[in-house]
């Protein structure tokens, strides 16, 4: 093997490794049937059981957070792709310095901490609209500012990908209005780009603790960080089913992206 | 229904930059008229003007008798080709060609009736299910002017449909092209910078330059009898020849002291040029008169012509030469003596 594909190999592992010990291990904790400190090479294959993910699910508690949660994330989904769309798709045809503008603009997340994102947002609207502070769903403006440098670049491939302006002039030219086109030639032809950008709010949200945490709502996260102390076992459990989840939606809108594109 | 496309003193700018300056041109039912200029001359704004995707600043665009200024893109009723392969990515031919009469809410019967009219009108019968990526780039304009053919449209664009094909399919899709566009009898305005192009396929041929119309006219007359320098430049090869009229009439190369006859009509005097194309030049007969010797410098065969380059004894002209093979019957390094035939050469000022 040369050295150059030898050092690749070994980074792969090393990276792959650093995540597949945790993963492995949250895996045997959450569900095997003996306690944390009888668990060795011995007994990997002994007492598997998914009795802490039953019990969990089983909990009201549990069964509201999520619901809340999926919630958020598909009107965190649609208000991304209602404002992102439309906005980038005028950029292209029209600005290429709005274009600039909003990309700058779609990073910023990055670096606003979470908790400055809530204060401000607290502190401009407590007064002025308390419901959007008492509603959970007054998070998801939040939660759509949080996942934008995601589902940003993940929207601007795909519409870099389209020859947008002929797509549209040719569409306009055979009768179609404004909304016909978005409808049924953009939005088609981004299928796959959507579909990517979708999972990824709904990851995002489904991952994300400090803004809910802060303005006091009860999401998954914060439910599954109370079920540690409670059940712990569950709450891992429920933990790993996120992670397959989500790896699940990204996959699948990977896949689902080739099928469009071929 | 087909109509005459006219534009009236049209002008539009872009910031500083005039991309159509008093632009006039008409097309006539059944007509296919060309705007052929170099990059940036302002013809495909001028057909982005009439489809509606630009508005003029000054001026009007009609069809048939009605201006079309007012009305948005998707309302004018007009057939566009696009130089980017424009066809719908996730439809198939089928759903292609029916989107634009699926807009107009036509039956569903009578959809199938065109969409098998129009596959048979492009030689493209058994290709409805593919998908535009499973077409070659022929195929894919072939489909892209029949959508625009299906909603029956007033007047047909055509913005360099062929300029993304390789030379053999481009010929086959011009001939196409000009077959369907001469029986469906529409008036057709296309946009190319390819002057073979636009001499094979036009019934008249508008230059333009720089947002202007040069000249309009028969594709013969425009390469024969170009009206400005411009044109005789940019439409075939041309000698371009720094000479001194001596008086209207006649003039002679500078440096060189062999007279000749030019067209009398300019009244320029002294030093001057001459645009005289390749063919107009030929070597001499001994019934000849005026003429001039040189040097073949080279020579290119192709095939039924030929051209040569001639060095002009005693200066620095280089004349080039254009006849049948059969005319031109020297070798390089040759001597040999030809003359001008002027009666169709352009004489312009030296600054020209």
């Amino acid at each position: 093997m040369k050295p150059g594909r030898l050092a690749w190999w070994l980074v792969i592992w090393v990276v792959g490794l650093f995540y597949l010990i945790p993963m492995l291990s949250m895996t045997r904790f959450a569900f095997q049937r003996i306690p944390v400190i009888k668990l060795s090479f011995n007994n990997v294959f002994s007492k598997w059981t998914i009795e802490p993910l039953l019990t969990t699910f089983s909990d009201s508690g549990f069964r509201s957070s999520a619901m809340l949660s999926i919630w958020l994330a598909i009107a965190t989904a649609v208000l991304t792709l209602l404002l992102l769309v439309p906005t980038m798709t005028i950029a292209h045809l029209r600005s290429p310095r709005m274009r600039r503008v909003i990309e700058i603009s779609a990073v910023l997340p990055f670096v606003v901490p979470a908790i400055a994102l809530v204060v401000g947002f607290a502190g401009a609207f407590r007064d002025t609209i308390p419901q959007l502070i008492r509603s959970p769903f007054g998070m998801v403006p939040l939660y759509v500012i949080t996942a934008l440098p995601f589902t940003h670049r993940t929207l601007e491939n795909g519409l870099a990908s389209l020859d947008l302006r002929t797509l549209i002039d040719a569409s306009r030219s055979l009768g179609a209005s404004w909304i016909r086109t978005v409808l049924f030639v953009i939005v088609p032809n981004m299928r796959a780009s959507i579909a990517t950008a979708s999972f990824l709010a709904l990851t995002v949200v489904l991952g994300e603790f400090t803004i809910a945490s802060l303005l006091l709502k009860n999401t998954l996260p914060l439910y599954l960080a109370y079920a540690q102390g409670q059940n712990p076992q569950g709450s891992f459990a429920v933990g790993l089913v996120l992670v397959v989840l989500s790896a699940g939606f990204v996959t699948a809108a990977n896949r689902f992206g080739k099928r469009v594109v071929s | 229904m087909s109509g005459n496309l006219s534009f009236n003193d049209v002008t539009k700018k872009f910031g500083t930059t005039i991309a159509l300056d008093s632009f006039s041109v008409h097309v006539n039912e059944g007509e296919l008229v060309t705007l052929l200029g170099p990059s940036g001359c302002g013809k495909s704004t001028a057909l982005r003007v009439a489809a509606g995707f630009e508005a003029p600043d000054i001026g009007d665009v009609r069809l048939g008798t009605n201006s079309v200024l007012g009305l948005p893109a998707n309302k004018r009723g007009l057939g566009i080709v696009f130089q980017n392969y424009s066809l719908f990515p996730h439809l198939t031919v089928l759903e292609n060609l029916e989107f634009g009469m699926r807009v107009r809410r036509v039956s569903k019967l009578r959809r199938s009736a065109r969409v098998a009219e129009l596959l048979d009108l492009v030689r493209l019968v058994g290709l409805a299910e593919r998908f535009p990526h499973q077409l070659s780039g022929g195929q894919q304009q072939r489909v892209a002017l029949a959508r625009a053919l299906a909603v029956e449209p007033q007047a047909l664009l055509l913005d360099e449909p062929l300029s993304a094909l390789d030379a053999t399919v481009r010929l086959e899709v011009r001939e196409e092209i000009r077959r369907i566009q001469r029986d469906s009898g529409i008036a057709t305005l296309f946009v190319t910078h390819d002057q073979e192009e636009a001499m094979a396929i036009s019934d008249q041929v508008c230059v333009m330059n720089s947002g202007k119309v040069e000249q309009v006219g028969a594709p013969k007359t425009i390469y024969r009898f170009p009206s400005t320098p411009f044109v005789a430049r940019f439409v075939g090869r041309v000698n371009d020849l720094e000479v001194e009229i001596l008086k209207p009439g006649v003039a002679r190369l500078v440096g060189h002291a062999q007279e000749f006859t030019v067209p009398a009509t300019s009244g320029i005097r002294g030093v001057a040029r001459v645009l005289l194309r390749p063919e107009d030049v030929r070597i001499a007969s001994q019934d000849d008169t005026g003429t001039l010797k040189g040097i073949v410098k080279t020579l290119h065969f192709g095939g039924a012509t030929t051209a040569a380059e001639i060095s002009v004894l005693g200066t620095d002209h280089v004349v080039r030469m254009s006849d049948s093979t059969r005319a031109i019957n020297c070798e390089v390094g040759d001597n040999i003596e030809f003359v001008f035939d002027t009666e169709r050469c352009l004489v312009t000022a030296a600054t020209h």
